[in-house]
């Protein structure tokens, strides 16, 4: 149940925030805790505190004015105390890299075990509109035109954006190769990692004779040996969890399958209603923050579960009384890539755009994991819909579906520059959507969005109300 | 500096001109006649196995600035531009490639082969080759390629052939092997520019010919090359560099690196072992092999320095520039490029500069 009704929907800057914050009473705020810890586990707060914590761009944003989304902020912005805070009461702190998705599934099978992703710091030169983890890393030796991931490294060295992790699991392969190479220097600079291969899907050909192939839940095809491969990674991962922890039951691995998928129900959920109904009822960025919420639940996936029913209970009541965030006429887009600066999620949507379509590389994170199966095969199969682990055509996919229904007028790609796959991968994709127009961008540093570029995004805007 | 565009229709005239014996898909193929090469992407894919196919397996090492410029009709500007030659490479020459086979290598390649797909009727294989220690998984991608070889070929490979077939790569092998002594010698007797020269025909195929080189004795700082890929057409740089210096060894796709594989058992299983076990490229995880060995060279060649030489947007060794400087503890060049001549001045300025301080 929503405990506070901030009246209609609309996207409110940080001012706006703290004025509304001041109508919740303190024992609704002492109700919601991480880690379910009533003496220090409270994280609701008026998003203007983070911004003086640091997060400078958020006096820049517009967040949405429900009660759940200031749940969703002060979660996302309590991540850092919270992987310390665990670190601090005994619990072990897994850095899982590379994979987006599925290694948290088995490390936080173990009790007091917490995953957590070292790349999704990629976000915070951008909230606190500070170049210094770029420059950091410049420093040590990674290349300019790189991913805004190479932040990751700057963030190991400084030890003190997460506290030092237990192990570290590195997904590399057929992913991404900044990522990879990124991953390599953190190991150089003495952290000890396991490796985890990242197997290439390859698709079936009418020529090819010698292969067996299978097919993912999602409909994917692949060869059968890939799965194979991967549940020896898995196993790997297990036995080394077990080694940690001094546990091994499987039955704990199926519980938290089941735990995952009904974190993705819920996403998938919430995102059907917001690309479907109109006006939308919840903006961009909110949303893109859910999806990747998938990956690994924000470090505490009990809490982040109780965050996700209440947005869906926000979007469901949104929908029901045909209430949104947006104006009615905003223009469906698909967007590919997500974007590292989270002001472009906000900044489409003032040029009369809306979001109704999203390929952010984690497929993999989003599709259900079969429970009906072993739990390795599953978790296998699972990855196997992985958005970077095969061709461009079958990334992008449901987007061409979404075209073909009429229900997408518009493609945004932001790209990275440096990042390889982008620059393989941008004609293409533009190529294979050519029946909707399509903008690519490169997503700049901190303070980097220009005149220049929001004038191409209104000029997109323009043509698509016009088309 | 200009010896390097050979790329004239003559230089790959196929050796045996026989098509009788591929399957009826591929003679079907309305350009038959010119169809001659399989063309590969890595120093993992056995060239051995395609040998047996009866084309002439041709490494894709292109790096021509106008093929580079034709392959941005594919791709975005800042992608590879040894990818993007390749691209248009192979679609403006599709007539002639009978299949290409590719492996995982890095992202940029992997898109590449759809393009190729996309763009051209040629038979792709891709195999997926493993960065951590995964010898199982390459050895049933090789077993795989295999079977979809024959089946494309048409031809029978039994054991005494495949033992000629490696046998004769051997032997090749072996007589580079024996231009790589007089090129690390003490002076050295043989420049990396001539070795380049002739490598070139080991990389398109050239498998009957008894590599020959100038000897050419040079008493200049000794180094040592890594880096990207040095192209068939990049022959220009390695003159810059020996200009200033002697590359006395590397370690780069285009030059030796074949030599690291050598073939005991001259079978399918030896191959696997041989291509697996060669000393690993620096994408692999973790890639501390890869240091062991260029240390290891850097001895035993006596190198006063080390230059590193990057195309622009290859990462993988740029990446790890830092690292190389601490752990080799000799002088080291870090040069970049993105084939185009457009440095040139500065490259000469930098490379003079280097050989003072060594």
């Amino acid at each position: 149940m929503i405990p506070v009704d901030f009246g209609p929907p609309k996207k409110i800057t940080l001012n706006e925030w703290s004025e509304q914050f001041r109508r919740i009473d303190d024992g609704i705020i002492k109700q919601y805790t991480y880690y379910d810890n009533e003496e220090w586990g409270g994280y609701l707060q008026p998003p203007a505190t983070f911004m003086v914590y640091g997060a400078r761009e958020l006096k820049r944003l517009k967040l949405d004015n429900s009660f759940a989304a200031l749940r969703l902020w002060g979660f996302v912005f309590n991540e850092s105390e919270r992987l310390f805070r665990a670190h601090q009461c005994g619990k072990k702190v897994i850095a899982t890299m590379g994979d987006l998705g599925t290694v948290p599934v088995i490390v936080q099978s173990f009790p007091d075990c917490i995953p957590f992703y070292p790349e999704c710091i990629w976000w915070t030169p951008f909230f606190n509109e500070s170049t210094v983890l770029l420059d950091r890393a410049g420093q040590l030796g990674i290349p300019e035109a790189t991913c805004f991931s190479k932040t990751v490294l700057a963030a190991f060295q400084k030890k003190a954006y997460f506290p030092e992790p237990d192990l570290i699991f590195a997904s590399t392969g057929a992913a991404c190769d900044d990522y990879s190479c990124i991953m390599n220097l953190v190991e150089g600079i003495g952290y000890p990692v396991t490796w985890l291969e990242i197997p290439y899907r390859k698709r079936t050909k009418k020529y090819y004779t010698a292969e067996k192939y299978g097919e993912t839940s999602d409909g994917f095809k692949y060869p059968l040996r890939l799965e194979s491969y991967l549940i020896e990674e898995y196993k790997k991962v297990w036995r080394i969890m077990s080694d940690l922890t001094g546990i091994n039951d499987l039955r704990m691995l199926e519980e938290s399958i089941k735990k995952v998928n009904r974190m993705r129900k819920l996403v998938e959920k919430i995102k059907e209603l917001t690309y479907t109904v109109v006006p939308t009822p919840l903006p961009a960025l909110e949303l893109m923050t859910i999806e990747f919420g998938n990956l690994y639940g924000y470090a505490d996936i009990d809490e982040w579960l109780g965050i996700l029913e209440m947005l869906l209970e926000t979007v469901e009541e949104r929908s029901r009384k045909k209430v949104g965030v947006l104006p009615t006429d905003a223009i469906p887009i698909a967007w590919i890539t997500p974007s590292a600066d989270p002001y472009l999620l906000n900044l489409i949507e003032e040029m009369g755009l809306r979001v109704a379509a999203t390929e952010y590389v984690i497929r993999q994170a989003l599709v259900e994991i079969e429970e009906n199966i072993e739990p390795f095969r599953a978790l296998a199969r699972s990855f196997l819909n992985g958005s970077l682990i095969g061709s461009t055509e079958e990334r992008i996919e449901r987007i061409k579906s979404a075209i073909d229904k009429g229900v997408i007028h518009g493609v945004f790609i932001t790209n990275m520059l440096g990042a390889s796959h982008c620059a393989m991968e941008t004609k293409l994709i533009a190529e294979k959507l050519d029946r909707v127009p399509v903008l690519a961008v490169d997503v700049p540093p901190p303070f980097g969005i220009t005149k220049q570029l929001k004038t191409r995004i209104a000029a997109f805007a323009e043509m698509l109300r016009q088309k | 500096m200009g010896s390097s565009r050979r790329n004239t229709q003559d230089e790959y005239s196929y050796r045996s001109g026989d098509t009788a014996e591929f399957p009826k898909s591929l003679c079907q193929r309305t350009e038959t006649r010119a169809v001659e090469l399989i063309g590969y992407t890595s120093p993992y894919i056995p060239v051995e196995i395609l040998s047996l196919t009866g084309l002439k397996p041709y490494r894709l090492l292109h790096g021509d600035i106008e093929l580079s410029q034709s392959g941005e009709e594919y791709v975005r500007i800042d992608a590879c531009p040894l990818v993007k030659s390749n691209i248009a490479f192979v679609i403006q020459n599709q007539k002639r490639f009978g299949a290409v086979v590719g492996a995982t290598e890095c992202d940029m390649l992997r898109r590449m082969f759809e393009i190729l797909e996309d763009k051209t009727s040629i038979p792709i294989y891709v195999i997926n080759n493993p960065r951590t220690r995964q010898p199982g998984i390459f050895y049933d991608e090789i077993d795989w390629l295999t079977n979809e070889l024959k089946h494309l070929s048409g031809r029978r490979w039994d054991e005494t052939v495949i033992h000629e077939e490696i046998e004769k790569w051997e032997t090749l092998r072996r007589n580079f092997r024996m231009l790589d002594k007089k090129r690390k010698a003490t002076p050295s007797l043989l420049s990396t520019t001539s070795f380049h020269n002739a490598a070139e025909g080991y990389y398109k195929g050239g498998i009957e010919e008894k590599p020959t080189v100038p000897e050419d004795h040079s008493n200049k700082p000794r180094v040592f090359l890594l880096g990207s890929e040095i192209t068939y057409e990049s022959n220009w740089l390695l003159e810059l560099i020996e200009k200033e210096v002697r590359i006395i060894g590397d370690f780069v796709c285009g030059i030796s690196r074949f030599l690291n594989i050598t073939v005991e058992n001259k079978n399918l299983e030896g191959l696997k072992t041989a291509y697996y076990h060669q000393t690993p490229g620096l994408f692999k995880r973790p890639n501390a092999e890869f240091y062991d060995y260029i240390n290891t060279q850097l001895k035993e060649r006596a190198c006063n320095g080390v230059i590193v030489w990057t195309l622009d947007y290859c990462d993988t060794y740029e990446f790890e520039i830092k690292r190389m400087r601490e752990i080799f503890k000799l002088p080291l060049l870090h040069i970049k490029s993105d084939l185009s001549h457009q440095n040139i001045s500065q490259l000469k300025i930098r490379l003079a500069a280097f050989r003072e301080i060594l």
